[in-house]
This record gives C-alpha cells, sequence and structure tokens, in this order.
C-alpha cells in the first residue's frame, strides 16, 4: 500500500493536480450551478421544457447544424492546410492569415453578414455555412501543426512501396493526422451545439434560441435550466465517445535521429485550381462579413451622417472595454489553461484525462445559460462580484479556456521532455525548470493562447449582454445594438474595429500557434 | 564517498518488467558501463538512479546517502546531485553554450565567474563558443557542450545515457576520448549506458551485462570478453565459434584438437567458446590443426572475417578474425590451429542448431 501510494505522488506532482483540480471545478462550476437549479424547479419543470415538441425540434436544428457544417469544417480545414504547409503554393504566410482569419472574425459579424444575402441564406443554409466557415479554421491550425510535425521519411516510405501521391495522402499521412482532425471537430461539433452568437441576424432557431426564449419570455431560469440538461448530456457522450474513438493512439514520432527538413510538393499544373479553390473558401469566409461592411460604409455615405457620426463618439471607449476585458480574459484563460495543459503532455493518466475533459464542459452550456449560472452563484455567494466587471472577465476565461487548453497543448507537445529533464539534473525544482526551460521556449503557444481568448471573448455577444456592468458598453454590444435595429451603417465603424482586430490576431495565430521559440536563425 | 549502490532494484510498466532485481556497486571515481540491448532495462535503470522514474523495490543510495528506497524515501532529481548527458545532449536551444553550461550553477556564478570556462576546458572545447547557439555546433561538440554541463556544478556521480549516439565513427572515438579525459580530471564516479559492445568495453573500468532485466556479470572488460559468464553473454559481448568437446582436467577435446581451458578444471561434455581472433589460419592442405576449407571473405579495413567450413564431420562453419585474411582465397583448403586458451560452458542439450551459426551440430 505505501508503495503504490509513493508512486502515484511520484507520477503527478501534488501542486500541479491541485492547480488543474481548481482550474476544472471553475470551469464547471456553472454546469453545477445549472444543474442544482434544473432539480429546484422540479420534475414538472423539466419535464413540461423537455417534452415540448418545438424543443425537440429545435435540439434536432442544433444536431443538423452540427452535422453538416463540422465535416465541410474538416475538408476545408485538411485541404488548406495541406495546400499551405506541403505544397509549393505561392504567398503561402498571406494564404495562411486569410485562411485563420474567419475564426478571429466575431460571429454575430458574421452573422449578420449572412443575412443581408436574403431569406435563404437565413435558415439552415446560413446557419450550417456560418459554422462551417467561421470554425474550419480550428482544424486547420491543429493539422498544420501535425503535418510540420510528420516525418518525411514516412511518406517516402510510403512512396517507395508503390503508392501514389494521391495513394500515399490518404494511406500514410492522413491516418496521422487523425487525433487532430477528430479534436478538431470535436471542439466544432460541440461548439455548434450551443452556438448562440452566430445565428443572432438568422430568422433559424436553435437550441439555445430555445433556451434564449425560456429565459427572455417566461423568465423561467429553471426551465432554461431544464433545457440545458440535454446539451450537458449530449456534450458529456461527445466527450467521453471522441476519448474513446482516439483510444491509447499515439502518433507522434517514434524513429529517433536528425529529421530532414519537410519537402514540399510541386503544384506545377494545379497551381491555378488550387488558387482558385482557395480564393472560394476565403471569399465566402472572409470576403462577405468584408463585403457587407464595406456596404455599409458606402451606404452610410449616402445616409445622414448623424446617426454614424454620433455614434463615433462611442467608438473609443467601447474599444477600450472591448479590449480591457479581453486582455483580462485572455491572462485569467491562460492561467486556468496552463496546468491542465502541461498535465496532460506530460503526465498523462486516468486522473489527468477526466480533468481535462471537465475543462471541455464549458461548451455544455449555452453562453447564455452559464452567464445566467455564474450571475446566480454570485448573488448567492460572492455578492461583491455580482454585476462586476470581474465576473465578466471570470466567465469568458472559463468560456473559452478550452481554447487556450489546445494550443498549449500543440506547443508542449513539441517540447522534448529530455530538456525539462536536464533542467532538473542540474538541480532546478519542477516550477524553476517550467520558469527556465519550458516557458521561454513556449512563448509562441502562450501568445497564441492569449490570442485565441482574447478573439474569441472579443467576439461573444450572449454572456457580455449578461454579465456585463450597467454602465459599460463594448464593440459588440454596440454592434448588435445598432444591427438590430437595422441601423447597419451606424454599426459599421464596430465592425471595422473588430475586422481590424481580427486580421491581427488571425496574423499572430498563423505565426505562433503549436511552435516553439524559432532558434535556427539568430 | 560518492560511490554508487542499488541494491534489489525492481521496476515493472503493468505485466512488462522491467528491471528483475538489480544490484549495482560503482566504486568511487571509477566508470561503469552498463551494456544491454535494447528494452533490456538500461535506460529505466539510469533514469531510476536519476529520479525521473520510480522504483518499485529496491534502493539506491549515492555515496552513503539513501535518494531511492521505494515506498518511504524519493529524494527528487533536482536535489541529487547527478551529472546527467541525455541522449542527442538535450542543450537548452533559447540559451548560449556559456548560459548553458551555466544554468545549474548558484545564481552568484551564473554571470560571474570561472566555473563556465573552467568546464569548457575540462572537455577539451575552445572558450570562443561560449557566444555560440547550440543548432551553431557540430554533433561532437553538442555532446561536449552537455558533458561540460553536467560537470559544471561538480557532481560526485555522472550518468551518461547513450552519449555518443548518432556521432560518425570519427567523431565518436574523439568524443569518447575527451569524455574520458573530462571524467577522469573531475574525478568523477560514472555510470554510461549503451547498446554498443566495443564502447562498453573501451570505456568501462568495469562492464555490467543487462539481460532481461538482470545483470547477469559485472566484470572488467577483459575478463567479461574473455570468460564470459555464459554462452549467450559469450555471443552478446562478441563473435563467438562454438563447438561441442570433452572437458578432462585443464584441457578439452574437440574438433580443433586438444586446447587448454581457461578457469577451473571441469570434466565431461562441455561446449567449448573460441573467439574468432583466436583461429589462425595456415595456408597448408596438410600439417598441424584442423583441415578446412575457405568459403569467402569479409573485408573491413583493420581487419578481414575468413568464413570457413570444416573438412570432417558435420562441416561446421567457422569465422576467423585475421589482419589479412592470411592470403587466402575463396575454396583454398587451409589449416586451422587455436591459440591461447578456450572457455567451456556445461553442454545444452538443446538442438544445436538454435545455438547459432557457429555451433557444432553433434553427431550422435
Amino acid at each position: 500500500m505505501r508503495r503504490r501510494s509513493a508512486r502515484r505522488r511520484f507520477s503527478t506532482p501534488g501542486g500541479l493536480l491541485a492547480a488543474c483540480l481548481v482550474a476544472a471545478l471553475l470551469v464547471a462550476a456553472p454546469v453545477v450551478v445549472t444543474v442544482v437549479q434544473a432539480a429546484q424547479g422540479g420534475f414538472s419543470v423539466a419535464g413540461t421544457a423537455i417534452g415540448s415538441t418545438s424543443t425537440l425540434t429545435l435540439l434536432l436544428h442544433s444536431i443538423e447544424v452540427a452535422a453538416a457544417a463540422t465535416p465541410i469544417c474538416a475538408v476545408i480545414g485538411v485541404g488548406t492546410a495541406w495546400f499551405v504547409e506541403r505544397t509549393t503554393l505561392p504567398a503561402r504566410r498571406l494564404w495562411a492569415v486569410l485562411v485563420v482569419a474567419p475564426l478571429t472574425i466575431p460571429p454575430f459579424v458574421t452573422s449578420y453578414a449572412w443575412a443581408n444575402f436574403g431569406p435563404s441564406f437565413q435558415g439552415f443554409v446560413g446557419a450550417a455555412g456560418i459554422i462551417a466557415f467561421s470554425y474550419y479554421p480550428i482544424v486547420f491550425l491543429l493539422v498544420a501543426v501535425a503535418l510540420r510535425g510528420l516525418d518525411p521519411a514516412l511518406e517516402e516510405t510510403g512512396r517507395s512501396l508503390g503508392l501514389s501521391g494521391r495513394g500515399t495522402f490518404f494511406r500514410v499521412v492522413l491516418p496521422q493526422l487523425r487525433p487532430a482532425i477528430y479534436g478538431g471537430m470535436l471542439l466544432i461539433v460541440l461548439d455548434a451545439l450551443v452556438e448562440f452568437d452566430a445565428f443572432v441576424g438568422l430568422k433559424f432557431q436553435t437550441f439555445s434560441f430555445d433556451v434564449y426564449a425560456q429565459y427572455q419570455l417566461g423568465f423561467s431560469t429553471s426551465g432554461a435550466a431544464a433545457l440545458s440538461l440535454a446539451s450537458i448530456a449530449l456534450c458529456v457522450v461527445l466527450l467521453f465517445g471522441e476519448a474513446r474513438l482516439r483510444g491509447h493512439a499515439n502518433y507522434t514520432r517514434v524513429s529517433q535521429g536528425a529529421r530532414r527538413l519537410v519537402s514540399r510538393y510541386e503544384l506545377g499544373r494545379a497551381t491555378v485550381p488550387v488558387i482558385v479553390a482557395m480564393a472560394a473558401v476565403v471569399a465566402i469566409s472572409v470576403g462577405i462579413p468584408v463585403g457587407m461592411l464595406v456596404r455599409w460604409f458606402v451606404e452610410s455615405s449616402h445616409a445622414a451622417l448623424s446617426s454614424a457620426g454620433g455614434n463615433l463618439t462611442y467608438l473609443l471607449p467601447a474599444t477600450l472595454t472591448s479590449v480591457e476585458i479581453g486582455v483580462a480574459a485572455a491572462v485569467l484563460g491562460l492561467l486556468l489553461a496552463l496546468p491542465i495543459a502541461v498535465a496532460a503532455v506530460r503526465h498523462r493518466g486516468p486522473v489527468v484525462t477526466v480533468l481535462e475533459r471537465t475543462m471541455y464542459l464549458s461548451f455544455a452550456l449555452p453562453d447564455l445559460v452559464g452567464a445566467i449560472a455564474l450571475a446566480y452563484l454570485a448573488s448567492h455567494w460572492l455578492h461583491v462580484l455580482y454585476g462586476s466587471f470581474v465576473l465578466l472577465v471570470f466567465a469568458e476565461a472559463i468560456l473559452f479556456a478550452p481554447f487556450a487548453v489546445v494550443a498549449l497543448r500543440a506547443t508542449f507537445g513539441q517540447l522534448e521532455r529530455s530538456l525539462e529533464e536536464s533542467a532538473r539534473s542540474l538541480g532546478s525544482g519542477p516550477l524553476a525548470s517550467f520558469w527556465r526551460v519550458t516557458l521561454p521556449l513556449a512563448r509562441p503557444g502562450l501568445v497564441a493562447a492569449l490570442v485565441l481568448v482574447f478573439t474569441f471573448t472579443l467576439g461573444d455577444l450572449s454572456t457580455t449582454q449578461v454579465l456585463l456592468p450597467v454602465n459599460l458598453y463594448t464593440l459588440g454590444t454596440e454592434f448588435y445594438a445598432n444591427s438590430s435595429t437595422v441601423a447597419f451603417a451606424a454599426a459599421a465603424p464596430f465592425a471595422a474595429v473588430l475586422i481590424a482586430l481580427a486580421v491581427g490576431a488571425a496574423y499572430l495565430l498563423m505565426s505562433r500557434f503549436g511552435t516553439v521559440r524559432a532558434l535556427t536563425s539568430r | 564517498m560518492a560511490d554508487l549502490e542499488c541494491r534489489d532494484l525492481r521496476r515493472a510498466y503493468g505485466e512488462h518488467v522491467v528491471l528483475a532485481g538489480v544490484n549495482l556497486t560503482v566504486p568511487e571515481g571509477t566508470l561503469t558501463a552498463i551494456l544491454g540491448s535494447s528494452g533490456s532495462g538500461k535506460t529505466t535503470l539510469l533514469r531510476i538512479v536519476i529520479g525521473f522514474v520510480a522504483a518499485d523495490g529496491g534502493t539506491v543510495s549515492i555515496g552513503g546517502t539513501l535518494v531511492t528506497d521505494s515506498g518511504s524515501v524519493h529524494v527528487p532529481p533536482d536535489r541529487r546531485a547527478i551529472g546527467y548527458v541525455a541522449q542527442e545532449g538535450a542543450l537548452f536551444p533559447h540559451l548560449t553554450v556559456a548560459q548553458n553550461v551555466a544554468f545549474g550553477l548558484p545564481r552568484a556564478e551564473r554571470k560571474h565567474g570561472s566555473r563556465v570556462g573552467e568546464a569548457l576546458d575540462l572537455v577539451g572545447l575552445d572558450r570562443r563558443h561560449a557566444d555560440r547557439r547550440p543548432h551553431e555546433l557540430s554533433g561532437g561538440e553538442q555532446r561536449r557542450v552537455a558533458l561540460a554541463r553536467a560537470l559544471a556544478p561538480r557532481p560526485a556521480l555522472v550518468l551518461l545515457d547513450e552519449p555518443f549516439s548518432g556521432l560518425d565513427a570519427a567523431l565518436r572515438g574523439e568524443t569518447r576520448a575527451a569524455v574520458l579525459d573530462a571524467l577522469a580530471a573531475a574525478g568523477a564516479t560514472a555510470v554510461l549506458v549503451t547498446h554498443d559492445q566495443a564502447e562498453a568495453l573501451s570505456m568501462g573500468r568495469e562492464v555490467a551485462v543487462l539481460r532481461d532485466g538482470q545483470l547477469v556479470q559485472t566484470a572488467a572488460p577483459d575478463t567479461l570478453y574473455r570468460a564470459p559468464a555464459d554462452l549467450d553473454l559469450a555471443r552478446f559481448v562478441g563473435d563467438a565459434v562454438v563447438v561441442s568437446g570433452e572437458a578432462r582436467g585443464g584441457t578439452v577435446v574437440c574438433t580443433f584438437g586438444t586446447l587448454h581451458v581457461r578457469g577451473e578444471a571441469v570434466m565431461g561434455p562441455v561446449d567449448v567458446m573460441i573467439r574468432p581472433e583466436q583461429i589462425r589460419v595456415e595456408r597448408t592442405a596438410v600439417g598441424a590443426g584442423v583441415a578446412a576449407r575457405v568459403v569467402g571473405l569479409s573485408f573491413y579495413g583493420a581487419e578481414t572475417i575468413v568464413h570457413l567450413e570444416l573438412a570432417e564431420g558435420p562441416r561446421t562453419a567457422v569465422n576467423a578474425r585475421t589482419f589479412d585474411g592470411a592470403g587466402a582465397a575463396a575454396g583454398e583448403e587451409v589449416r586451422l590451429l587455436v591459440n591461447g586458451p578456450v572457455v567451456t560452458y556445461p553442454a545444452t542439450d538443446s538442438k544445436p542448431d538454435e545455438r547459432g551459426e557457429a555451433a557444432t551440430p553433434t553427431a550422435s
């Protein structure tokens, strides 16, 4: 017995485990509160809310959107990553920024842009299209990292065994990308099921809309909570399903020795068709929101200047508030994600896996419900925080911490364990080794994690609307206030700032995600 | 007082037993090479000593201080003061050579202090390299920096995990010599882990062979090579010609005639182990020795292996290691003589063809 406990203590440091536990508990708090609220409402409320046919229809809508959009994300994500990372596509860095940009453009901006195209885009097609073309960069980023890590000798061996280029891709490359693809698809499915912001401009109703209606019209917290049980259950099933699917798959490089630079495939005659395909993806994903923005600006110059001009005085304070919230949430989200990411890469085991999966429970609730749960928690237990800036920042941080975990894992996975071990053997404790070796090398990954949480916070609407302190306004709330009253010209400047920030974020993500500090040149 | 002592170390990963009770003593100021094939558990042993892996059972003490006692004592790696040179070196890529070497020094000594220069001198590396980055160094230089980094804090014990893997032959020899000199100058106790027989035999004051999670023999290199504990070991540490014979006290009678036996006198049926360099090839069809035919030659530069087939009996295959191939050509009839004493092992009754390419198919 003594031996057993000694080994466990040894395998995962207690301090790290405690930090992971705290992070997981904080992220899971809204889910726990929601379950308790649903229980308080009693079986009758829950039964009525869940049992209504409209709820089932709307839940089905959400599932359909997720099911339609996720495979598209996988195909676009893998395709674009392959062309950018492994072929002689001209202007690859520019393409990379453009391909990542849709992820950083706020979904509610994209939503209004698609809605502008007419009624046919305001239904299922629009909903699935927005999800597909906003979230495929998640697959792109993860697959790009995996592609950079592939040993070229494996592809060469495939070719030497008589496989064609295409055969090598499907039988050698694609199987190795599987963990990255599944991981990305899981994030997208989870997100799509509870998405609300991306559909604000549409007439398409999803599960989150139902929850919103329960809350907004009936003022029924327990009804909304009861409905959320459905999404919680779905989320848990998916999280563990994916864990089963992934199993013990280990696709890290087995062979040792120096690795050659990854070779790029000549596109040759395929160059033009590939560029056309890439351009089409970018035109849909980036062109639509940016095009809409341009149109609104053109219209606003024709319209009376008063409406737009009046709003400009709000632009600077709104930007400052948004950036403040974003930066604070990014730092907090990073702190929550760090211990889990370290443990998941360096101390894998059943306990760590459960804690890591718990982080993804932030996808279990529609944003609105999560925000309400936190407000409830604060009003009952921590009244100081109720209606405060801190609570909003906390809500955003736990909402997007899973993305920070993904970004950090992608980078920590590139760091060789022997570096940290050498530091330990030279007398540095676990924390000192992390500080002196791991962090300096993982800096790009930290930046990527910060940028992800920052931009998602900037592009968040539901949570902000519930928890924003009364006297404050952000780029998102101002955009929404004007857009929902069809004052598009007035909304345009706010969207412009959001998109400008998004492009900057896309550049940082493209160049930092899943990389360690570049040291090959001074 | 900085000897290393491992007692009954055990470790299993699930059902797979990696170490099954390892006892190892490394005397102060000496280098012991641990030789094992891949998967023999040698790296696990090293990682238990340094503290990266916990032992299921057994103890490790360094200079008389207990650092691992399964279940009750586990001194963390950073408090063991062990120098560690990882495979491939594991230099910190974000630091210069000087910063790498200074990493384990107390804060005050890192920037000001002569230790970095001393450590670089110790491994025979030009001090001009101090401001370079690891990726600007050659493979051999990187290993030297890794050793300098490990030696800088003056550890009493240094562990080297396959420190020369991935280096080409010339660089390997040069780096080996530099490492031995540096360790001797530092007076450190050292453990080197390797799968390379020549490396283990040439570097260790003692060589310990790890097989199936146990140390089967720990001995001086020449003892290990000339008198291995069993036949498998004999084949593992070098090439071996094995024939069956009849021991008669200090001698043994076999295909090669009556030969002197090293070690204790035994009686009865035995397996006779002869090293290929003990076999002398005489280019004459008649005379002393046993008749054989040259099957082919393998040229290695410094030496030539002559592949032979005994003329009488079941045409046993025999290899002889020679300086120049004795001038023989394939198909030639020659006679073989054995130089020096041979080693015998109690005869194995298993089917002879399982014993390897040079074993004698017994006539009975």
